[in-house]
């Protein structure tokens, strides 16, 4: 049974017709230990079938250790599911968990963005994103049915576009109860810049990249 | 997670920088002023600083809202609401409002970087509860954790709970939700409720209501929804556990106006100033639902003030162009 419904594969086919050039979902998963690890392989796999741009490489944490490495899939402690969106190059987009939910729009925004080589940042936060000379792991807390959350997740993934230094990561909060522990995670969104600085909120782009720079 | 849903959605982006109307807000107010000017063919942009719905989005339940016999969720109404103004022409967008300049003729203002202006604006920037800040609280919002009684009590039903602030709203709301709820416990940090001594009365005589003056609350506990409160005793610092399955927070609400502080009239309490029309001091400048002065903030009358702010904004437009 399909998790999309019909009337859902139709808007986002209709979405789709805004793609360009062709986009990679990376995927990493494992058979066992995996609460949601089924339905994210699904529920990727229904959605590359959903546009002739996109497809998707599969990998298996526990057999494909150069893949992990290659991706720096254990950079965060969550592992799996984890799914990477990427064209030609490799941004740092990254989401650990379901992206179920409201996450759902993240990633087909994320999506589009990707296919069309389109960085949707406002010029003074562009150029503020790519003074940034020093690496950033920017980690978005998150749970699928929080409506502010895409908001945070959108912010990262769209500055790890615009900056090879900086990887954004969405880590859905429900599925790794002891990091979301580890980070004191208790309302979400919540982002953590290079595992220490921290604050909970979408703010708006300008003062989110703010924080970047004052964690620095 | 119980069941897995997927919300679709795509943002719209700023293609056009010269509007009829601005709308602050995408609220119920905001958003229903959207299809009314949208429908009168005005080119209708409206900017949402959080998420689309409003205060309305995160209620998980409207029961009263008009025309949905069996309810309506409060995301869905707001997705609908959208889709609405969406259909009609209206631009709907996530973003910041900065440099407003609502004095000037047409009004201006920065819209994620861009200069955008407008005939008209619509402020319905709405309020949001005052939260305490307490750990649990953001978490369990909408699962457990309520502020509003007359939208969620039928959810309590024989259940145990806590009100949070021992003021007029929440001793006002308790007698409400006694209706429902099997017991209330009301937290109150001051050594004192500080409602109206007839409101005390009232509810003190019922048996399954029990005031704890001078209490702190410390946290809101609870996996996938509220299981707990920790509070603090304030006169002897001791801290123990209620165990409650809601906690409804009455601690005040604060509009959405202080970006418009120097700009149109404010009340004592920060709402914007109406006439009956919906019209603010500045002309061509309207507000619209919670962010308005008015003693009831509903999704209905919201809706209403919308609509209302809506077609004399577009009288505006009209009378400009002659």
């Amino acid at each position: 049974m399909g998790l999309l419904k019909d009337e859902d594969k139709k808007a986002i086919q209709g979405i789709f017709e805004q793609l360009k050039d062709p986009v990679s979902i990376v995927h990493f998963t494992q058979e066992l230990n995996c609460d949601y690890c089924s339905e994210t392989k699904q529920l990727l796999l229904e959605v590359a079938d959903l546009s002739d741009k996109i497809n998707v490489e599969m990998y298996n944490v526990q057999t494909d250790k150069e893949k992990v490495t290659e991706y720096e899939i254990d950079r965060v402690p969550a592992l799996v599911p984890a799914t990477v969106i990427r064209n030609e190059k490799d941004f740092g987009i990254r989401y650990y968990g379901i992206p179920a939910g409201y996450e759902f729009a993240s990633v087909l925004e994320d999506i589009v963005d990707v296919s069309n080589h389109h960085i949707d940042l406002e010029a003074s936060v562009l150029q503020k994103v790519q003074s940034i000379n020093k690496p950033v792991d920017i980690w978005v807390f998150v749970t699928t049915s929080c409506p502010y959350c895409p908001r945070a997740v959108r912010t990262a993934h769209k500055f790890a576009m615009a900056n090879d230094n900086i990887r954004g990561v969405m880590i859905e909060a429900n599925e790794y109860p002891q990091l979301s522990m580890q980070f004191s995670v208790q309302a979400v969104p919540k982002v953590v810049i290079n595992k220490s600085n921290s604050f909970e909120g979408a703010f708006p782009e300008p003062q989110f990249v703010d924080e970047i720079l004052k964690a620095l | 997670m119980s069941d897995i849903s997927f919300h679709i959605g795509k943002e719209d982006e700023l293609t056009e920088k010269n509007y009829d109307v601005v709308v602050l807000g995408a609220g119920p107010a905001g958003l229903t002023a959207a299809i009314y000017t949208g429908r009168a063919k005005l080119k209708t942009l409206v900017v949402e600083k959080e998420a689309i719905g409003g205060e309305a989005a995160s209620t998980d339940w409207i029961d009263n809202y008009p025309g949905f016999p069996e309810g309506v969720g409060g995301v869905d109404l707001a997705e609908k609401m959208e889709k609405q103004a969406k259909r009609f022409g209206a631009t709907v967008l996530y973003g910041d409002i900065r440099d407003l300049d609502l004095k000037s003729q047409p009004k201006t203002m920065i819209v994620n970087g861009e200069k955008v202006t407008a005939k008209a604006v619509v402020l319905a920037t709405g309020t949001h509860p005052k939260e305490l800040g307490v750990p649990g609280e953001k978490e369990l919002k909408g699962r457990g954790v309520s502020y509003c009684a007359t939208c969620d009590a039928p959810f309590f039903k024989d259940k145990e709970i806590a009100v949070i602030g021992g003021g007029n709203s929440g001793l006002q709301e308790s007698l409400f939700l006694l209706k429902y709820v099997k017991s209330i416990k009301i937290v109150e940090f001051l050594p004192y409720l500080t409602a109206e001594p007839i409101l005390q009365d009232r509810i003190l005589e019922y048996k399954n209501v029990e005031a704890f003056p001078h209490h702190r609350l410390v946290s809101i506990n609870g996996k996938d929804k509220v299981e707990s409160i920790t509070v603090e005793n304030r006169s002897t610092n001791e801290k123990f556990d209620m165990k409650v399955e809601g906690v409804f927070v009455y601690v005040g609400l604060e509009p959405n106006t202080d970006f418009l502080k120097d700009q149109v009239k404010l009340n004592d309490w920060g709402y914007i100033e109406v006439t009956p029309n919906m019209e603010t001091n500045i002309a061509g400048v309207f507000a619209a639902g919670d962010v308005r002065d008015t003693l009831v903030r509903q999704v209905a009358t919201a809706v209403g003030d919308g609509a209302h702010a809506a077609v004399i904004a577009n009288k505006f437009i009209e009378d400009l162009e002659e």
